[in-house]
């Protein structure tokens, strides 16, 4: 009986195994295809070979240059480290205001914020834009920056208060009889414990502001201010058919995110499990 | 809790305290939220052409919602986005619970096949477009897989009876967000729940649908919101691959949306539609939420 019971269980993990081995082979093809439309020449383009014969380094060159890939780039950045900033420093602070003080309205206010998170922004989105076109802030960054110094997203909120939550209030109360304010005990006691939560709130801010479209799309008209999204999806209009110039440009763009991929998977992977309540 | 036995002191340093640190929240929250709410709720209200200026703001009365109505672009966007809803959410709920259920059987790999699986979903979405054009190309590689078999596959995007199954197609392979979030869940099930009933003779069928699926039924409910608000909100595959074509086949409301506040400036009937999407998206959590009693299951009531 018990034997038996092995086996099966020994089957089970066996079929599992195929199965998702032939899932994965199936979703790593694209990401694969694409390396290898990357690097294959202009001759062989259109030929039915899955890997290029020949490498063709150069496509990464002569795509950045096509485009301005150092141009956007740079544009992207000055878009993605003010929300960086604005995003982990704010939301902490919330969040501290959040766990740590019993304010009068602090319920009402903690239900607000968990139903922000639920309203589309596009509810929001059309007078956003309409006001920021008022004041002339209309193809600038600053309508894709600013309001990120101002608690940096519901979402992020919710998950360092989480977090912070977590954490004994006897840590506070040793520093308080130390002769520790409330902005000293924050700094010094809070935020060091905090790094985990702090360090993906960061890299879900970093994904989320590189991969935007939809913000650029709207707030930036100039080609000379375009993200690299912008200007990728640009760059698919004008050289339809140079189809490995633009997969090398593809690549270009997946890398930075992939790479932060590899380093942090672990905080990633968590922070998207904690932000369902599923764990945490 | 707010100033049981404390004298009155001691309140009110905590409620400078607690709203001087919740106070870039709160700003944020007039200035970014409730201020455009309201002024979008006037818009709504208004025809306005953005190209001459507030002084031509005209209030219309509820004009924008009914030429909506009567607007057979309006209905196709609707339909478009609901069908979306009504092939994918399922297909992607199974799919994702299914992979999630084979990365819990505790299998040797199990965290490399759970980095492929979800490394899709982290892919900037405009790169994922532009793989998946050449993947869908008439000439692309799903083709001529397909030829090899015997099948003459379509112009996936260019053809309206496959361009929309095309984002489908797409979308499946970015699912690897609900992956983590189901295998999460299958993780904090109780392993001591599962013995008991296989002591009491269940079969494994059983257990999944007698005591797992039950267990995981609030990560359901919170993955399936999340799929109506995303297809609510989809837009830049549609709007890279095939610009709502072809024929409008893949007018999603939001791309519908965008066009009508960005491309022809009406911003008044745009955010009428805004409105519209959000009374759908409420409608369809309520419901979801009031039928949750049915079929959620909280083990422990404190989820907030």
């Amino acid at each position: 009986m018990n034997r038996s019971k092995k086996i099966n269980h020994r089957i089970a993990s066996i079929l599992a195994t195929l199965l998702l081995l032939g899932g994965a082979v199936v979703i790593m093809i694209p990401l694969l295809w694409t390396i290898c439309m990357a690097l294959k020449p202009a001759s062989e383009m259109y030929t039915d070979n899955f890997f290029p014969k020949e490498l063709a380094w150069g496509n990464f060159y002569e795509a950045v240059t096509s485009i301005d890939f150092f141009l956007y780039l740079k544009n992207t950045l000055m878009i993605v480290i003010p929300n960086l900033v604005g995003t982990v420093v704010s939301s902490a602070i919330v969040a501290y205001g959040f766990s740590r003080f019993d304010f009068k309205g602090k319920r009402v206010w903690f239900l607000i914020l968990l139903a922000t998170m639920m309203l589309p922004s596009q509810v929001t989105m059309i007078p956003t834009y309409l006001i920021y076109r008022q004041i002339g802030w209309v193809n600038t960054v600053l309508p894709l920056v600013v309001p990120a110094f101002f608690g940096g997203g519901a979402f992020n909120i919710f998950l360092v208060r989480q977090f912070m939550s977590g954490i004994p209030k006897d840590f506070d109360e040793a520093a308080r009889i130390d002769g520790a304010g409330p902005f000293k005990i924050f700094a010094r006691v809070l935020v060091p414990m905090c790094r985990p939560v702090m360090t993906a709130v960061g890299i879900f801010t970093f994904m989320g502001t590189w991969n935007d479209f939809n913000g650029p799309l709207i707030y930036l008209y100039d080609s000379k201010k375009y993200t690299l999204s912008l200007g990728l999806a640009f760059f698919k209009g004008l050289y339809t058919s140079k189809w490995n110039l633009m997969m090398a440009a593809t690549v270009l763009v997946m890398l930075p995110v992939l790479i932060l991929f590899f380093i942090a998977q672990d905080y990633i992977i968590d922070g998207i499990a904690i932000s369902s309540g599923t764990k945490g | 809790m707010a100033g049981k036995g404390r004298s009155g002191k001691v309140q009110s340093r905590e409620n400078r305290n607690g709203y001087l640190f919740v106070m870039p929240w709160i700003l944020g929250f007039f200035l970014f939220t409730l201020l455009p709410m309201v002024f979008s709720a006037i818009l709504s209200l208004c025809e306005w052409d953005i190209v001459t200026g507030l002084s031509t703001i005209e209030f219309v009365g509820l004009e924008n919602f009914t030429s909506m109505f009567k607007d057979p672009k309006f209905w196709q966007s609707l339909k478009v986005t609901f069908k979306f809803c009504l092939i994918t959410i399922p297909c992607y709920q199974i799919a994702s619970l299914f992979v999630a259920f084979l990365l819990a059987m505790d299998i040797k790999g199990m965290k490399i096949f759970r980095v492929v699986y979800f490394l899709p979903s982290i892919i900037p979405t405009i790169a994922a477009t532009m793989i998946w054009t050449r993947i869908f190309a008439q000439d692309g590689i799903l083709n001529k897989s397909l030829s090899v078999i015997g099948i003459k596959g379509p112009a996936w995007l260019t053809d309206r009876n496959t361009a929309l199954y095309a984002l489908m197609i797409m979308g499946l392979w970015g699912v690897g967000n609900t992956i983590i979030i189901y295998l999460s869940g299958l993780q904090g099930v109780s392993e001591e729940l599962k013995e008991a009933a296989r002591v009491d003779g269940a079969k494994g069928w059983q257990i999944f649908f007698k005591i797992t699926v039950p267990m995981i039924s609030p990560t359901i409910f919170f993955n399936v919101v999340m799929a109506v608000i995303g297809s609510f909100q989809y837009f830049t595959q549609a709007y890279v691959m095939t610009e709502g074509g072809p024929m409008q086949s893949t007018l999603f409301y939001n791309l519908y949306l965008y066009q009508k506040a960005y491309k022809e400036y009406q911003m008044g009937y745009a955010s009428a539609m805004a409105w519209v999407m959000f009374i759908i998206i409420m409608l369809f959590t309520m419901l979801v939420i009031k039928s949750s009693s049915f079929w959620v299951y909280y083990q422990n009531d404190d989820k907030l």
